[in-house]
């Protein structure tokens, strides 16, 4: 027993109704998937495990145009917000998804909007007077007072808004919550951008999905449990190709790659001036531009089920175009999407062979010409039979029935930890963080610190089960994280979060608190444990009790008992030859106190009693020595201090102690990681 | 043996809450868990389903009390009473294992 004091707080408890009768709310059937895209959004629902279904408006299309006309309070969005931007250029907002979680110096892309800063990284468009009030006030007067700003995720907002409304028209009652896509390049201050709008648009956000993952999920590509697969998504105006590896039950991103400003609009173009070529138009007019490129586009989608077709430009001759002369013209751009997935797969370390499916995202994947190139360059033919736009809503619309509750093809959600979750620490001793029984989804944080000075790099290796040492337990994951400053033992700051949400996919992250390094790992915990499995290893925990409580102390005793031991070399390296520091025979008797701690270590299976003996005598030898380098230290300290700067440091050195301390699990919400 | 002792007083207080509760069979389930500001915690609460073959089972005036092997670790020599007093009544665990507390003395530390 590594106890002491008894410290009697005097705390009265009550008994409580049994833990495991407060059950998750759930809403199963009633969550909603979203697309939340740069030029067009979509909802879809699959509630209780139907096939996917995209919600369309009365005019049968499901793409509602990612504008927002803040002409009217509240904004109008979609196809009616779209009608006003000729009119209204600074009020109508397009494309806000490439602002999101972006501060100023991101925006190297041209864009209509009078963009400002206040706070650092977050941005704010101007959108001019509030509906209804004079335009062009005289100066002076609350004109500039009254000019509105709104942020890009507020913009969202207002998408996801409309978006959750139509559902709920379609649900007939409130939804439950969402799943939003995003690129699978977004980073931390995008994706928390995304989840902050779909606070704000009232929905409870259930998770963010990567798209490309989302497309495969709408495949099922998920059900073989393992695999490599890559998503081609080539839309209007841009284009991603990703390469997914499926492994226990999660997809992870290997590589991305792609061109934000090549797509189906460039494939428009490139005919329309071919059109405008053979017509003879040397130097078109806008409108000339326009005409050809609208009739352009019309011809690209007929040229999908035919071979030719026919193009009449106003004021000019119909025209013949055959798809072997869109093919040629667009052959270029189609290469250049080639170049990309053959450096997204050299990124991922693979080569097309070695993959298992290929899926098509986009619109502009319909052009059969792409197809073709494509299936040559993986080597197979892509996946192809939902429709290309609404593929990643799919997905998305899987993913938020089962986090919903919904019972889906075998999966059925948790509502409890089964096994606890926990990080393997020095000695070999768990630390758990996500207690067995804990209701799902849940959150825990908690603060690491290094062992060394030389530590500049910590293993973070991610373990489930009851037993008290590492190696008793299942290992679900294991990282680096690399790049923690130089520092005293006890000094350097990690935090470790555990997420576990509703469909028991844990996310552990590991963040340096001084330089910010971060990393993070996604894995299944319960992929491939079945019910017997957690009963055999909590059992199993019961029936060890007795030894994993002797070895933890043991393991705790001796890394204590390190801990102490590095501590006086490094004094005594650095100040041991110091006289009047460390007399002679002072210093014979705590060699000899090192070398009996450094014996009772040298035995592996020692228990924990000699080791807190071998530390409790090296702490007694080494006490004077202790108090003369504190006393130096302070004196060292104290020349010419006022008593109040030595008041703050002793105050700092307080809060120091407490920091170090930082040692325990801290309940989060866990919608905010 | 590990062991824990249930005082007399608070015996009859669980008896008079469970006939209350309308469960006069069900267990008293006391145990160890992780979490709180100083790392553990106690669990405390009506146990509806009988003892577990591994669990400690305490009887005290009519009154079952249970206890998992593990927890038994951290509440070996534990003495469960009632106080009653100017903050409130309440139950009380005399833990001789605890080596600290936090303010609330919700949480514990070995």
């Amino acid at each position: 027993m590594t106890s002491v004091s008894i410290h009697d707080t005097g705390a009265l408890f009550q008994i409580a109704e049994p833990t495991d009768q407060r059950r998750a709310q759930r809403r199963p059937g009633r969550g909603i998937g979203i697309d939340l895209g740069t030029t067009n959004s979509l909802v879809a629902l699959a509630p209780h495990g139907a096939a996917p279904r995209v919600l369309r408006d009365s005019s049968g299309s499901g793409l509602v145009p990612s504008v927002v006309a803040y002409t009217t309070d509240p904004p109008l969005v979609g196809r009616a917000a779209q009608a006003l931007q000729a009119e209204h250029p600074g009020q109508v907002i397009s494309s806000v998804k490439r602002l999101m979680g972006r501060g100023l110096s991101d925006i190297h892309f041209a864009h209509p909007y009078h963009l400002s800063e206040e706070t650092p990284g977050l941005l704010r468009i101007d959108i001019g007077s509030p509906p209804g009030s004079q335009v062009g006030s005289p100066p002076g007067s609350s004109g500039e007072a009254q000019s509105r700003r709104v942020t890009p995720t507020e913009v969202s907002a207002a998408i996801l808004r409309e978006l959750k409304l139509r559902a709920e028209a379609e649900l007939g009652e409130p939804c439950d919550g969402a799943v939003i896509t995003v690129p699978a390049y977004f980073d931390e201050a995008q994706r928390q951008a995304t989840r902050d709008a779909g606070r704000i648009a009232g929905l409870q956000v259930y998770r963010l999905l990567a798209e490309p993952t989302a497309a495969a999920l709408a495949y099922g590509l998920d059900r073989g449990g393992e695999g490599l697969f890559a998503v081609y998504d080539l839309g209007g105006g841009t284009f991603d190709i990703s390469i997914l590896r499926l492994h226990k039950g999660v997809f992870q991103v290997l590589a991305t790659g792609g061109d934000s400003a090549l797509g189906g609009d460039d494939f428009d173009r490139a005919l329309a001036a071919h059109l405008l070529q053979r017509s003879g138009v040397g130097e078109p007019s806008r409108f000339q531009l326009d005409a050809a490129r609208i009739a352009a586009r019309a011809a690209k989608e007929r040229l999908t089920g035919e071979t030719a077709t026919r193009v009449a430009l106003p004021g000019l001759s119909e025209l013949e175009v055959t798809r072997g002369e869109f093919e040629a013209l667009i052959e270029p751009l189609a290469q250049r999407t080639l170049r990309a997935c053959r450096q997204a797969l050299k990124d991922a370390g693979l080569r097309a062979p070695e993959l298992d499916g290929v899926v098509l995202v986009g619109g502009s994947t319909r052009v059969p010409k792409i197809r073709e190139l494509v299936a040559e360059t993986f080597k197979r033919p892509p996946l192809a039979d939902i429709d290309p736009d609404e593929v990643v809503a799919w997905g998305a619309a899987i993913q938020a029935d089962i986090l919903s509750g919904s019972a889906r093809e075998g999966v059925t959600l948790l509502d409890v930890v089964p096994l606890s979750l926990g990080l393997e620490t020095m000695g070999g001793i768990v630390e758990k963080i996500i207690p067995r029984n804990a209701t799902i989804p849940i959150a825990a944080r908690q603060v690491f610190t290094n062992y060394a000075e030389h530590q500049t790099g910590m293993v973070i290796h991610v373990v489930q089960g009851e037993r008290e040492l590492a190696r008793d337990c299942r290992s679900l994951a294991r990282f680096d994280l690399k790049g923690i400053p130089r520092l005293p033992p006890s000094m350097a700051r990690v935090e470790v979060t555990f997420q576990l949400d509703a469909d028991a996919l844990l996310t552990v992250s590991a963040r340096e608190l001084m330089t910010g390094v971060r990393q993070s790992v996604e894995v299944k915990p319960t992929y491939g444990l079945s019910e017997a499995e957690v009963d055999r290893l909590v059992m199993e925990s019961l029936d060890h009790a007795g030894d994993d409580y002797a070895r933890r102390n043991a393991a705790e005793a001796r890394v204590e008992l390190g801990r102490v031991v590095l501590a006086l070399r490094t004094a005594v390296t650095e100040v041991g030859h110091l006289r009047e520091l460390l007399p002679e025979d002072e210093r014979a008797r705590l060699e000899a106190a090192l070398a009996a701690a450094d014996a009772a270590m040298a035995d592996p299976d020692a228990v924990a009693d000699p080791l807190n003996r071998a530390r409790t005598a090296l702490e007694k030898v080494s006490e004077p020595f202790a108090r003369r380098r504190m006393e130096r230290a302070l004196n060292a300290g104290m020349a010419g201090k006022s008593l109040h700067d030595i008041e703050r440091a002793l105050a700092d050195e307080d809060a120091l102690q407490e920091k170090r301390a930082g040692h325990t699990p801290e309940l989060l919400d866990p919608e905010e990681p | 043996m590990p062991s824990l002792t249930v005082t007399s007083r608070a015996a009859k207080i669980m008896r008079d809450q469970l006939a209350r509760r309308g469960t006069p069979q069900a267990c008293i389930r006391l145990g160890i868990r992780g979490g709180g500001c100083t790392g553990y915690s106690y669990l405390f609460e009506f146990d509806d389903k009988p003892p577990r073959a591994n669990d400690l089972v305490v009887e005290q005036d009519g009154v079952r009390v249970v206890v998992d092997p593990k927890s038994l670790f951290y509440l070996d020599g534990t003495e469960v009473d009632f106080e009653t007093g100017i903050r409130g009544h309440g139950f009380k665990f005399k833990n001789p294992n605890t080596k600290d507390a936090c303010g609330c003395g919700e949480s514990i530390s070995f």
